[in-house]
């Protein structure tokens, strides 16, 4: 009679277990040599939840490059003046629908006069064309030939989904006890572990070291710590759920650090992350004066970006969907040597 | 018809509760009035009770009550006294260790300088219950076994929380308290010291935890198998052998070939459980000081497997700048 | 010659489950019996392979020595043999092999008259084993998801496993099983500790009974389960531990797939915290 009871004791618990989870069947795809475990796990009807999200816009026909230049016919265009008026007004349709589309124009103008400067939006945006051109002619080595435009981030929102701001100090009962140092708080930027839940100011505004290894089997004065370590595992918590891959996408975690016989993503990876730092640094941090207060953090610092911003989930951002074919007028000019540091 | 398997017992026989075997000069610290558990005695004995209370187990509940509380208000207050969230996220939340900026030296109260305090009345604390087990062995005239147990246990403790942090300059590298964050810095050694799987004392301490669950699930299915010649009664089997013995020696000889005896199969049981920890202190105490990367070192010894290339090289982008990392 | 004093009398004829008198004898201490003939059938042949295989790949180096399960590419199929296919017939024989070991144990105590406790408690690390390389692989659709039999190679397997759910610690399954592993170790040196100190207590000191086993729990910690229960609880914790052991890993994957500190979401995210 006891043994019946303790068995159903355990079934109870065990569907209770699995009631929090999910179900199978599952797709993987292996990635490395069989039997290393570098395999990627996907839950079928998650993706096709999230097919929507991650959906490409619609594209226009590429518009006339013939005619007036936009430079030439309107006044106070700062950025776009070499397109043609037909292809100045075709842009700037599109981005009513990939970052306005309930607001319209009137989001970034004065509907009596487009070219006056009144709005916040109007100026942040205009920074933010030349943050894409210079995303896609200048880290080609992150973004390729796919490209961004606005729509990768924003989505038909005036504020991309996913953002972030500085964390402010921790509200304490008292300055004496309960000190957490940036962690041991669940936390969604990190998974919901106990991870630092800011990985972003370190890594992605500031440039402090990701690497934790030595390079060495013994030590030859390697000095990082394990919180260190801890703070790096939560950046890179971030990235994988950032692009809905785990660690053995970049990775063979029996060494990290290694590079040799890695997948070519983890490059790709480590421009990512100097990118995001770049254009953090260079774009959107100088901002901070243009925006408004309640577009800001509770620090006053401006909305920047993580992988996240742009990735919303997607191992490619849309899928790998290709964004510049059909807007060269989003490219840049190919940019001088890369400003980016090298430091790893 | 179903066999009963002596999993649970059917039919307790109850009687006096039993006061101990008496021991000079402390009878008196002997407190609680025994009484018997009904539930309990479907598995073991149903007796609760009495409990021996003297000046070192006070001493030692006292160190760690002030310890386990200075870790709940560390954790209550991390949450800003919210009850709820400290509740809602008590796995997660903790009492961290200092920064490394700050080395050796005593930091804030704010910052580590409450764990500091709790490790030392935690060690306290459980130095004084080691004293305790020492001293109730000692009344009752058995073998010193279980001290020494529990100072293997001890070792492993003093390596993580005091001489491995000693050694490396920095109390911040040793262990929070708080659940998921110990689990945290578990994770964080690994990836820091370049993967523990490659360190052989790891390894060995792993075959010792898997090797006593095997053990302990042998032995203890084993007794269970010969309770029906009472092989439960160990000490009366090992000072004069029975068929509970003789059969449990026999059913391991001729499945593998060897047997261990009544008595000789609790020394392969303690050996087990003991070089537990004590191979993974070593394993830890080496890790950061001696070696700084397990995975490079077991390629500097011919360990590390090799493995067919499967993806195009890559370099680390790093070193093409020109820089190093 | 190799039997104890007293074994002569225990060696009797029957027990037997297959095969009658057959095979019912003994070489040396082991006990034979059909299920033997299994066994040493299973070892040899699962051996033998590993050693060919690893005459195939590139090192007798003992710690690289790995033989991998097929790409997942070829799902539930039979693999071509070196691209996977000997390590399914290696895992067939390893499973032949323990199911054996495990039926020729229910002999043995059929023959010594015990009870089947040994046998059942195997069983749950032979579950544990065919949950790892066929309940698993089979939910997630290919023989690729097993282990690869390698000393240093499985470990890889582990470790990337692992982090294929980011953080696999946070996994509750594992938290159990893993909780249930220390304190079954525990107990054992508990365990071992008591007895040792009672048969063995020092200089000048008598054997001791398990009267003083028991005060010197109930000193202690105010219990003791005394001995029969310390036998029942240790295969108690042991099995969980085992049990856990493979419900933590069966749930990653075909029942999980994202980071495990993230199922922790349903908690805190419950209503009744507003």
């Amino acid at each position: 009679m006891n043994q019946a009871l303790f068995f159903k004791g355990l079934a109870l618990a065990s569907v209770i277990l699995l009631s929090a989870c999910e179900r199978p069947p599952m797709d993987s795809v292996q990635r490395g040599y069989r039997g290393t475990g570098m395999v990627q796990v996907y839950n079928p009807r998650t993706i096709e939840q999230n097919e929507e999200l991650h959906a490409a816009p619609m594209v226009m026909p590429p518009a006339s490059p013939d005619g007036p230049k936009a430079g030439k016919t309107y006044q106070n265009v700062k950025v776009l003046g070499d397109l043609s008026v037909a292809q100045f007004t075709q842009l700037m349709v599109n981005m009513t629908s990939w970052v306005a589309p309930n607001e319209g124009c009137v989001y970034c103008h004065n509907p009596a006069n487009f070219a006056e400067e009144g709005k916040y939006t109007k100026v942040v945006a205009r920074r933010m064309i030349e943050m894409t051109q210079h995303i896609n002619s200048g880290w080609k080595n992150h973004v390729a030939e796919t490209g961004v435009t606005c729509y990768t981030c924003h989505r038909g929102q005036p504020v991309p989904a996913q953002i972030w701001f500085k964390e402010p100090p921790q509200a304490n009962g008292a300055d004496f006890i309960g000190g957490r140092a940036g962690q041991n708080l669940a936390a969604k930027s990190v998974g919901l572990s106990s991870l630092p839940s800011d990985p972003f100011t370190p890594f992605l505004l500031d440039s402090l070291d990701i690497r934790v290894n030595g390079t060495t089997a013994l030590p030859t004065g390697n000095r990082h710590s394990i919180k260190q370590a801890e703070w790096t595992y939560g950046l890179m918590t971030h990235m994988s759920s950032a692009l809905g891959v785990n660690c053995t996408y970049c990775h063979n975690s029996r060494s990290f650090s290694s590079w040799e016989g890695n997948p070519p993503q983890r490059v790709t990876a480590w421009h990512g992350i100097r990118m995001a730092r770049e254009l953090n640094l260079n774009y959107l941090e100088p901002l901070t004066a243009t925006f408004p207060s309640h577009r800001k953090g509770e620090l006053g610092d401006v909305a920047k970006l993580n992988c996240a911003t742009c990735h919303q989930g997607a191992y490619k951002p849309l899928n790998g969907a290709p964004m510049i074919k059909n807007h060269p007028e989003l490219v840049g000019k190919p940019a001088p040597a890369q400003v980016a540091s090298a430091k790893p | 018809m179903p066999q009963y398997q002596n999993l649970f017992t059917a039919v307790q026989a109850t009687g006096p509760t039993q006061s101990g075997v008496p021991i000079e000069n402390g009878e008196h610290e002997r407190a609680l009035k025994p009484f018997f558990l009904h539930l309990l005695g479907r598995i073991g004995n149903a007796q609760i009770g009495p409990i021996y209370l003297g000046s070192l187990g006070l001493a030692s509940l006292i160190l760690g009550t002030l310890a386990f509380n200075i870790i709940g208000f560390n954790m209550l207050a991390s949450v800003n006294w919210n009850p709820i969230e400290f509740v809602r996220q008590l796995f997660w939340l903790a009492l961290e260790p200092p920064a490394p900026v700050y080395g050796l030296s005593f930091p804030p109260m704010n910052e580590g300088g409450w764990w500091l305090l709790t490790g030392l009345f935690l060690t306290a604390s459980l130095f004084f219950w080691w004293a305790r087990m020492y001293r109730r062995a000692k009344a009752l005239g058995l073998g010193m076994h279980i001290p020494w147990a529990f100072a293997a246990a001890l070792w492993l403790y003093l390596v993580l929380g005091f001489f491995r942090p000693i050694l490396m300059g920095s109390w911040s590298e040793a262990v929070p308290f708080g659940i998921f964050p110990h689990l945290d810095w578990t994770a964080a050694f690994s990836l820091r010291y370049g993967n523990l799987f490659y360190n052989p004392f790891h390894a060995l301490s792993i075959v010792f935890l898997y090797g006593s669950v095997l053990l302990f699930a042998m032995h203890g299915a084993t007794i269970l198998a010969v309770t029906r010649y009472g092989g439960e009664r160990e000490i009366e089997q090992i000072v004069d052998r029975g068929t509970a013995s003789e059969r449990a020696a026999l059913f391991w000889r001729w499945t593998m070939g060897f047997n261990a005896t009544m008595e000789s199969i609790h020394r392969w049981a303690w050996w087990f459980a003991v070089l537990c920890p004590i191979t993974g202190g070593i394993g830890i105490l080496l890790t950061g000081t001696v070696v700084d990367n397990w995975y490079l070192w077991a390629v500097k010894h011919g360990v590390a497997p090799p493995y067919p290339v499967v993806f195009p090289v890559v370099v680390d982008p790093a070193t093409v700048m020109g820089v190093k990392p | 010659m190799a039997m104890l004093s007293f074994e002569k009398k225990y060696r009797i004829r029957g027990g037997t489950l297959v095969s009658g008198d057959l095979l019912d004898f003994w070489i040396g201490p082991f006990y034979v019996g059909f299920f033997g003939v299994t066994t040493l059938f299973f070892s040899f042949v699962g051996t033998a392979l590993i050693l060919w295989g690893a005459s195939q790949g590139p090192t007798w180096n003992l710690w690289q020595i790995s033989i991998a399960p097929p790409d997942l590419s070829y799902g539930l199929r039979f693999a071509p043999l070196m691209e996977g296919g000997l390590w399914q017939l290696i895992t067939i024989c390893a499973i032949g092999a323990f199911g054996s070991w495990a039926m020729r144990e229910v002999e043995i105590c059929r023959k010594l008259g015990m009870g089947y406790h040994v046998p059942a408690a195997f069983s749950m690390a032979i579950f544990a084993y065919v949950t790892l390389e066929v309940i698993r692989p089979v939910l997630l659709g290919a023989w690729g998801h097993g282990f690869p039999y390698g000393i240093f190679s499985h470990l890889d397997w582990v470790s990337n496993v692992g982090y294929q759910y980011l953080h696999f610690h946070y996994n509750p399954a594992h938290m159990i099983a893993v909780s249930f592993f220390f304190a079954t170790t525990f107990a054992l040196s508990l365990h071992g500790g008591l007895v040792l100190s009672a048969t063995n207590p020092g200089r000048g000191q008598v054997v001791k009974t398990p009267e003083h086993e028991d005060t010197f729990f109930r000193d202690t910690i105010g219990y003791s389960v005394g001995t029969l229960g310390i036998h029942r609880v240790g295969l108690f914790l042991a099995l969980a531990a085992v049990w856990f052991s493979a419900l933590c890993i069966v749930i990653s994957g075909p029942f999980w797939s994202r980071g495990w500190p993230e199922w922790w979401g349903w908690w805190l995210n419950m209503p009744i915290w507003h």
